[in-house]
């Protein structure tokens, strides 16, 4: 017997009205706190590694690197959150995130995604009776486990019945417009320029959730050695604008 | 008394030394009763994998070199080191030069690497090799697995160079994958696994290396600590890296790991100055975990 849940994320998607939701959840006001957050790119501008000719360089590899690794994570996610809530399994739900801040050396970046993850799925529970975020959010909270926001983020996607291909690209764009975001306010970059940069990503979000499709959890790699050194390295900054 | 067997390895016995090398290396180190210090008691080996004897070193540990008799590792090699630390007992894992991974023959195989390394209850682990050198052409694969039961500790560094510099090799090699998986009472603290192919990404990008060529990463743990305990000691080890931070030439940052260690991780123009740093950092960690210094190896003292 199909499970209430899994029959309103039906009826949600018909007409339109899915990809309106996802839209809503991809928005860059959400999770609410990211624009607290540089994940490191605060030191990498600080210590001159990182200027405006850069950045599109960076952004690519960062979605083929840092960003592949939460594709296939927010991919997983959506598999456990597209299930009837007597079949969800909260153990894989919390392996799954501590798994991926296994993959997190940067205690910092770590808890970064650890907030969002947790605000996002604060802000979805909040919008409807959806039982699989609820039970995968209380199973989080009793075992005082973190929440990442690529995993919040695909569950809610999986629970809420939407295609996972869509899905994993609304994730990387959410991610990619608060990176970007960001870098506007640690160097001279303005809006034209994000918006333009931004626009340009979105090919290389659609192969990165493509190639998601393709890995596992336990095989994806990544190498971003720089860029980890510049979110451990964040907490020495002697003035920081962001928290991460 | 070590209970040391060596087994012969059938791909040693063929023809040709170019064929396919399985060989191991089963290690198990144990608290003895009567003083309280490590013994290597059971080593079994197969060629060119090797170790001669473990020696005692004055903090009641036991120190092994482990050697590669055939000077390298050739494409097609598949190597596994085990290695057990029995409750209480405490060893020391060095190596006696860097290990050469060779250009891969015509048949394209990978050489892999097993290491798989369990630490019991307040044992102690410190594994410090010279450097991973792959050379033009060479395709290596390591999958490393830690086990720390409670109180165990770990000291793990490894150093990957972009191959042979002094022949103007940089990066030549075909691919290099390294994947570590470290848990601790249970919980996986640490997931490593990076893939790299050199001619089909750019290594010197932002993201990754950026102008370094050396990358270094090194785990301090110790398992049952509390999490407070590793935020003072994440900022203890920043201040011991800063004098060995160069921009440009040298970077060092310090991160608790979700529990019960720190990651260390290095980025180094050359390799001159890394184990130096290494050992620093390595002291000034056992001395804030453990109150005692190292035993250095020599090559770094």
């Amino acid at each position: 017997m199909a499970h209430p849940n899994a029959r309103s994320a039906k009826e949600l998607a018909a007409g339109g009205l899915a990809e309106l939701q996802l839209l809503h959840l991809a928005d860059s006001a959400l999770p609410i706190g990211s624009l607290a957050h540089s994940f490191g790119l605060e030191t990498l501008v600080s210590e001159e590694l990182l200027d405006v000719a850069r950045l599109p360089e960076f952004f690519e590899v960062y979605l083929r690197e840092a960003g592949l690794v939460e594709a296939v994570f927010c991919r997983e996610a959506w598999r456990i959150g597209n299930t009837a809530c007597e079949a969800f399994s909260p153990a894989s739900w919390l392996e799954l995130n501590e798994k991926l801040g296994a993959r997190k050396p940067s205690r910092e970046s770590r808890a970064a995604s650890g907030a969002l993850g947790q605000h996002f799925m604060m802000a979805v529970r909040n919008l409807g009776d959806f039982l699989v975020i609820a039970e995968a959010f209380d199973a989080s909270q009793s075992s005082r486990s973190m929440v990442h926001h690529s995993a919040a983020f695909g569950l809610s996607g999986g629970a809420l019945g939407f295609a996972p291909d869509s899905v994993v690209s609304a994730f990387l764009h959410q991610s990619l417009a608060g990176l970007i975001s960001a870098c506007q306010r640690l160097m001279p970059f303005g809006q034209r320029e994000a918006t333009r940069l931004l626009w340009r990503l979105k090919g290389t979000m659609v192969e990165t959730s493509e190639k998601s499709a393709l890995c596992t959890v336990d095989d994806v790699a990544s190498f971003t050695p720089l860029l980890d050194w510049g979110a451990m390295e964040h907490p020495a900054l002697a003035t920081r604008l962001f928290i991460s | 008394m070590a209970h040391t067997q060596e087994l012969v390895s059938p791909a040693r016995t063929g023809a040709s030394l170019a064929a396919r090398i399985d060989a191991s290396l089963f290690l198990v180190f144990e608290r003895r009763e009567t003083d309280g210090a490590t013994v290597l008691s059971e080593a079994a080996q197969s060629p060119p994998l090797r170790v001669i004897r473990a020696f005692p070193t004055e903090d009641q540990s036991a120190l092994v070199h482990l050697h590669n008799v055939s000077g390298g590792v050739l494409g097609g090699d598949r190597l596994a080191l085990s290695v057990r630390v029995g409750a209480g007992a405490s060893a020391q894992l060095t190596t006696t030069g860097a290990t050469r991974v060779y250009r891969s023959r015509s048949d394209n195989l990978s050489a892999i690497q097993i290491n798989d390394i369990v630490v019991d209850e307040n044992g102690l682990l410190e594994y410090v090799p010279d450097a991973l050198i792959p050379f033009a052409g060479a395709r290596f694969q390591q999958r490393t697995r830690i086990q720390l039961s409670s109180g165990a500790g770990l000291f793990w560094w490894e150093i990957l160079a972009p191959g042979r510099e002094a022949r103007g090799e940089c990066f030549a090699y075909d691919r290099v994958g390294l994947r570590t998986e470290i848990r601790a009472d249970g919980r996986v603290i640490d997931f490593e696994n990076v893939d790299l192919e050199p001619a089909k990404i750019s290594m010197g990008a932002i993201a990754r290396l950026g102008v370094y060529r050396y990358w270094i990463t090194f785990y301090v743990c110790r398992a049952g600590v509390e999490s407070s305990k590793w935020l003072a000691a994440e900022a203890h080890m920043r201040e011991t890296a800063a004098p060995w931070c160069k921009p440009g030439e040298m970077l060092w940052s310090v991160s608790a790991l979700p529990a019960y260690g720190l990651a260390i991780r290095g980025l180094a123009l050359s390799g001159r100055e890394i184990l130096p740093a290494l050992q620093a950092l390595w002291s000034s960690a056992k001395a804030f975990l453990y109150g005692r210094a190292p035993i250095l190896p020599r090559k770094v003292q």
